[in-house]
This record gives structure tokens, C-alpha cells and sequence, in this order.
């Protein structure tokens, strides 16, 4: 590992804004979920008989769409939507995947040979691709759209745990606790568990962005959440036909909302990176 | 010689990989829910007219019966018939490559070159504002949603400016472009066609941008990082306090080396963008490979979804492979 540099300092300084930057877009985000009733005088698949497709400005703040909704309040009440089902889904991975990897890392074996074998197959497709595939077979909804996000994240999750797991095993306490008669299972979660989980603590965060990325193309294409349900995705969907026509406020404002709550994850994930790799070279980390 | 025995050995090992492919996809499409027969049918349809289309594509035979019959055809390059139009997949397919193959190269051309001159830039800049904006921007790209950006440049560069033109089709057919390979600009230079060229471009500047610009993030960061490594070696520091010229410095020292780790992570960026092509040919109107694939997979065309799950996952592991070897010729280190 090189030595640091005389930047240093600014490295981590840099990582801390980043940190934070990341932090705040999140809370903003979260707000505006939280308080989406509050904000918005239209319900969010409330039509307004008064007018379809209405420019930006008196009654409605962002017009309507096609349907006659509001912009402005389902670009609010959709961050429920999407926020709630990314971090279901991410969460559902780590899950998932760190209890496989943990296992196969630990026991090794014909176990190991199996689920690595498993994964080489699943991994021989770009993850948009495989997560497409598996919505368009299982159809939409908001339960399976968990599971499919959930089920395309785990791979990753299972490979840095299990790497991390096979390390760990090697380590002097692991043995020291298997000498002194614990079980496989009491190893595995006081010991081995905890120190694997590191690298999944920073990875999460970025992992997050990319779900969401997923979750609103999937929904783009119309294979996600049932339709008149806000969703940043499905908004911009139905608003696609539009722009050739000039009209901006049925797409661009939840295209905004999106692109912010992806940055602010993709913020907080490279801030918690450059933290980790102080001074050194930056891991090389893939996004998405 | 030894690259030619690492290749036939790599490509060896793909044999049992794609053939849990083939079984899986095989598997998968038929035993969820969804059936392609009725959708091409319509509600009117009785059960006899059901069962006369099922047995003309064979779907009527036993499970193990059709997958034989699929594995024959495999062998022969033959794909089978596609459910919805009746017409060979291995032509469809043939049609289709091309102008997807063509959007996606560009692209990731495009993002490379970005990425080596932004990221070596940056990487002399270490921790200085420059250096700053220029992560923070590639953040920001990388956070975009691919299908979102893309409608926002045809609003601006077609509604609005009228620049680019419409978002539909990939080239203006009164050129009379003989297709030859499906890449359009490709084919236009084939056959000598001024005019098609200039079209073809002007339809895929958009959609390349796009593409570029969300996938241009991880290159940068790597090259970037790379780049550092270099800067901050021995041999490096040597070089620079012997008084040698930047030029020399820059092109002989920092360029290759910070390039070495690229090629695996372009095949991994190839991939995205293969996954982000389905989503920019819908709104570009494309009518390429992904959105050929799409419409097989919502109409579950069992020989349309079986061949072009093959297709993507053949194409992703060779473009790995090609990644190894490319790796081997720039970092004279690494043993194959």
C-alpha cells in the first residue's frame, strides 16, 4: 500500500463532506415522505375534474398529468413508494446474502463448490437484465418487486461475506472458540458474523442507489408498482409521451426527485469508501 | 501461443456455464406463470383454435421432448420460431445485433476516452478542487436514471432546440440505406452512403450521450485511482526528478500503467450498458436488440426469451474474456 500522500488531509476531509452532503439529500428525502399529506392539498391519485395535462401553476404547483393527478403530490407521496421498497429490498439481501456466504465461507466444501458454481451462473448476466427477467416472469406488484431487487443484490452480498468469512475462520479466536467446545452455530454468529459484515456496511449505501435505479426502470417499462400508484419511475413513464411535445412537468420533476435520492445514497456510499480507504488508493468499487 | 491455449481453456469452462443457462431459462420460462399462446390469440379464441396453435410450435410434446428438440436446434444455429410473428429467431436476432451492438460500442468508446483523459486530469490534481468537481460530477452521472436522461436531451435537443432529430427510428429512410451488418453508421461507410452517415449520426448522437454519461463513472474512478498509484511509486518520482520532459513522463509512464485495470471493469461497464440499452432503446424508439427481447419477455415468446437470454449472457462472458486478454497485452506482468 502506498504511503499517504501529502493530500491526505484533504482526502478525508473530502470524504466527510461527502458523508454529509449524502446524509442531508436522505433526510431531505425522507421528509418530504414523511410529511407528503402535509405538503400537498391534492390527494395523490386524486383527479382534478377541472383539467388534464394543466401547465405548472395556480391550483396545482407542478400541473397535472394526463389523468388529471397532481405532479407535486405524487412526486412527494412516491419517495414513500421508492424509499420504502429499496430499503425492504437491500435489506432483504444483506440478509439473504450474508447468511449464504456466511455459511459456504465458513463450512467450505461440496457446500461451497455448489453455491459458487450458483452464483457464476446468475452473475452471467448484467443485473438489470437478470432483475427484468425475473419481474417479467413473476409479474409486478410491490411484494415481488422486493423480492426480485432483493433476490439480483444478494450475489454480492454472498461473495463479500463469504470471502471476509473465510479469512475470519482462519483467525486465532475463531479456533481458540471452537478448541474451547462452542457449536458451529454460536461460532458462526459471536464470532465469524460480526467481523464479515465490514465491507457490507460500506458497499450497502452505493447498493441502495443502484436498487433504486432498478426498481424505477423496472417500473418505467411497466413492470412495477400497480398503476395509478405514485412511483418516481412509473411517473416519468407516463409522462415520456409528452416531452416530444414539450411538455416538461409530467416527467422532469420526478426524474429530479429520483435522480437526488440515488446521488444522496451514491454520496453517502463514496464518502463511507474514501473513509475506508484513508489515504490509500480508492478500492476500485463499481457503481451500479 | 500460451494466449491461444488460455483462450481455448476459458472458452471451455463457458461450456458448462451457458448450458446451465440454456437449462435454467428453458425451465424458467415454462414453468411460471404466463402463457404465450393465449396472448397472441385474444380472448375470442376456443380451446380447439389453443390447442391446433400449441401443437404447431410444438408446445404439445412432452417437457423433455421439446428441450431435445431445442438442443438439436441449438447445434444447427437454428432458434426456432418466434411465437408472436411466426418468423426464424436466428434472423430476427441477425436484424436485430447490429443497431444495438453498434449504440452500446460508441457509447463505452465514448465514456473511455472521457474517463482516461478526466481521470488521469484529476488524478494530478489529487484532493484539489478540480479533482473534487470532477468525482462529484461523475457521481452525479452515475446517479442518473439512463431512461430519465435521455428524455430530458430529447426535450431539450429536439422539442425544444430541434437540433436532433425526432426520437424514432435510426436513420432517415430517404437516404436508402442498404442494410448490410444493421449498424447503421457502420453501413453507411460500407456502401458509400455521404448522406446516410450524416443522419445516421445526428439519430445516434443522442442515445450515445446518454448511454456515456451514466456509465462513465466507475471508468473514471478506476483510472483515476490507477493514475494515483502511479504518481505516488518510486519509479514515478525517479523519472520526474531526473528532469525527464512531461510529455515523455505522461505517455510513457502514467498513460499504460494507469490503463491496466481498466479492461476488466469495461467488460463489467459493457454489461451495464447492455442492461441500460433495453431501457434507452424504449425511449429512443431504437427498435434494436433490447427492445426485441423486451417485447418477447412481456409476451413470454418462449424461443425469443430462450435465445436472447443465451445471446446476453454468451456475449457478457466472452466480452470478459476478451477483457483478460487485453489486460495481458497491456500489463506485461500478468501470466495467462
Amino acid at each position: 500500500m502506498a504511503a499517504p500522500g501529502p493530500g491526505a488531509g484533504g482526502g478525508r476531509r473530502f470524504a466527510t463532506g461527502l458523508i454529509v452532503s449524502g446524509s442531508v439529500v436522505l433526510a431531505l428525502a425522507v421528509l418530504a415522505a414523511a410529511l407528503a399529506p402535509l405538503l400537498s392539498q391534492w390527494g395523490p391519485t386524486e383527479i382534478d375534474p377541472a383539467g388534464t395535462l394543466a401547465p405548472p401553476g395556480g391550483d396545482h404547483l407542478l400541473g397535472t398529468d394526463v389523468n388529471g393527478m397532481d405532479v407535486w403530490s405524487r412526486v412527494l407521496h412516491a419517495a414513500r413508494v421508492d424509499l420504502g421498497i429499496v430499503v425492504a429490498a437491500v435489506a432483504l439481501a444483506v440478509l439473504f446474502g450474508s447468511a449464504l456466504g456466511l455459511v459456504a465461507g465458513y463450512l467450505g466444501g461440496w457446500l461451497d463448490d455448489l453455491l459458487m458454481r450458483l452464483l457464476d451462473i446468475f452473475q452471467a448476466f448484467p443485473m438489470f437484465i437478470m432483475a427484468l427477467v425475473v419481474a417479467a416472469l413473476l409479474g409486478g406488484g410491490t411484494i415481488n418487486l422486493v423480492i426480485v431487487i432483493a433476490l439480483v443484490n444478494a450475489p454480492a452480498y454472498a461473495r463479500l461475506v463469504r470471502a471476509e468469512a473465510r479469512s475470519v475462520r482462519e483467525l486465532p479466536f475463531v479456533e481458540a472458540s471452537v478448541t474451547s467446545g462452542s457449536g458451529t452455530l454460536a461460532v458462526l454468529w459471536r464470532h465469524v458474523l460480526p467481523n464479515s459484515l465490514t465491507p457490507v456496511r460500506v458497499i450497502a449505501p452505493l447498493n441502495c442507489g443502484w436498487a433504486m435505479l432498478t426498481l424505477a426502470g423496472l417500473s418505467f417499462l411497466g413492470l412495477g408498482v400497480p398503476v395509478p400508484t405514485a412511483e418516481w419511475g412509473a411517473m416519468i413513464s407516463l409522462g415520456a409521451s409528452d416531452v416530444v411535445a414539450g411538455r416538461w412537468w409530467t416527467s422532469v420533476p420526478p426524474g429530479l426527485f429520483l435522480l437526488a435520492s440515488v446521488l444522496g445514497f451514491s454520496l453517502l456510499g463514496e464518502g463511507l469508501q474514501e473513509r475506508a480507504a484513508t489515504g490509500g488508493p480508492a478500492s476500485s468499487g463499481v457503481g451500479r | 501461443m500460451r494466449l491461444l491455449r488460455f483462450v481455448a481453456r476459458r472458452l471451455l469452462l463457458l461450456v458448462p456455464v451457458l448450458l446451465g443457462v440454456v437449462v435454467v431459462t428453458f425451465l424458467l420460462v415454462r414453468v411460471l406463470p404466463g402463457d404465450p399462446i393465449r396472448t397472441i390469440l385474444g380472448p375470442n379464441a376456443t380451446e380447439a383454435d389453443a390447442a391446433a396453435a400449441r401443437a404447431r410450435y410444438g408446445l404439445d410434446q412432452p417437457l423433455w421432448r421439446q428441450f431435445v428438440d431445442y438442443l438439436r436446434g441449438l447445434g444447427t444455429g437454428d432458434l426456432g420460431r418466434s411465437i408472436q410473428s411466426g418468423g426464424s429467431v436466428t434472423s430476427e436476432l441477425a436484424l436485430r445485433v447490429g443497431p444495438t451492438l453498434e449504440l452500446v460500442v460508441l457509447a463505452l468508446a465514448v465514456a473511455l476516452v472521457v474517463a482516461t483523459v478526466l481521470g488521469i486530469w484529476s488524478a494530478r490534481r489529487a484532493h484539489r478542487i478540480g479533482d473534487h468537481s470532477i468525482r462529484v460530477l461523475a457521481l452525479a452521472g452515475n446517479s442518473l436514471p439512463d431512461f430519465w436522461l435521455g428524455l430530458v436531451l430529447i426535450l431539450v435537443g429536439y422539442s425544444v432546440l430541434g437540433w436532433f432529430p425526432a426520437p424514432s427510428g435510426r436513420v432517415d429512410p430517404d437516404t436508402h440505406l442498404t442494410p448490410v451488418t444493421g449498424a447503421d453508421l457502420l453501413d453507411a461507410v460500407l456502401t458509400g452512403n455521404g448522406p446516410a452517415f450524416g443522419s445516421a449520426l445526428g439519430y445516434l448522437a443522442l442515445p450515445v450521450a446518454t448511454l456515456s454519461i451514466v456509465i462513465v463513472a466507475p471508468l473514471l474512478r478506476s483510472v483515476r485511482a490507477s493514475a494515483l498509484e502511479v504518481l505516488r511509486s518510486e519509479a514515478y518520482t525517479a523519472a520526474a526528478a531526473h528532469g525527464l520532459p512531461d510529455r515523455l513522463l505522461r505517455r510513457g509512464y502514467l498513460v499504460r500503467a494507469a490503463l491496466s485495470r481498466l479492461p476488466a471493469l469495461a467488460a463489467l461497464v459493457f454489461g451495464f450498458g447492455i442492461g441500460s440499452t433495453v431501457l434507452v432503446e424504449y425511449v429512443f424508439s431504437w427498435q434494436g436488440f433490447g427492445q426485441w427481447a423486451l417485447r418477447g419477455l412481456l409476451f413470454r415468446d418462449y424461443p425469443v426469451v430462450q435465445a436472447s437470454v443465451l445471446v446476453i449472457a454468451a456475449g457478457y462472458v466472452l466480452v470478459f474474456l476478451v477483457a483478460d486478454v487485453v489486460h495481458a497485452m497491456l500489463d506485461p506482468r500478468v501470466r495467462i
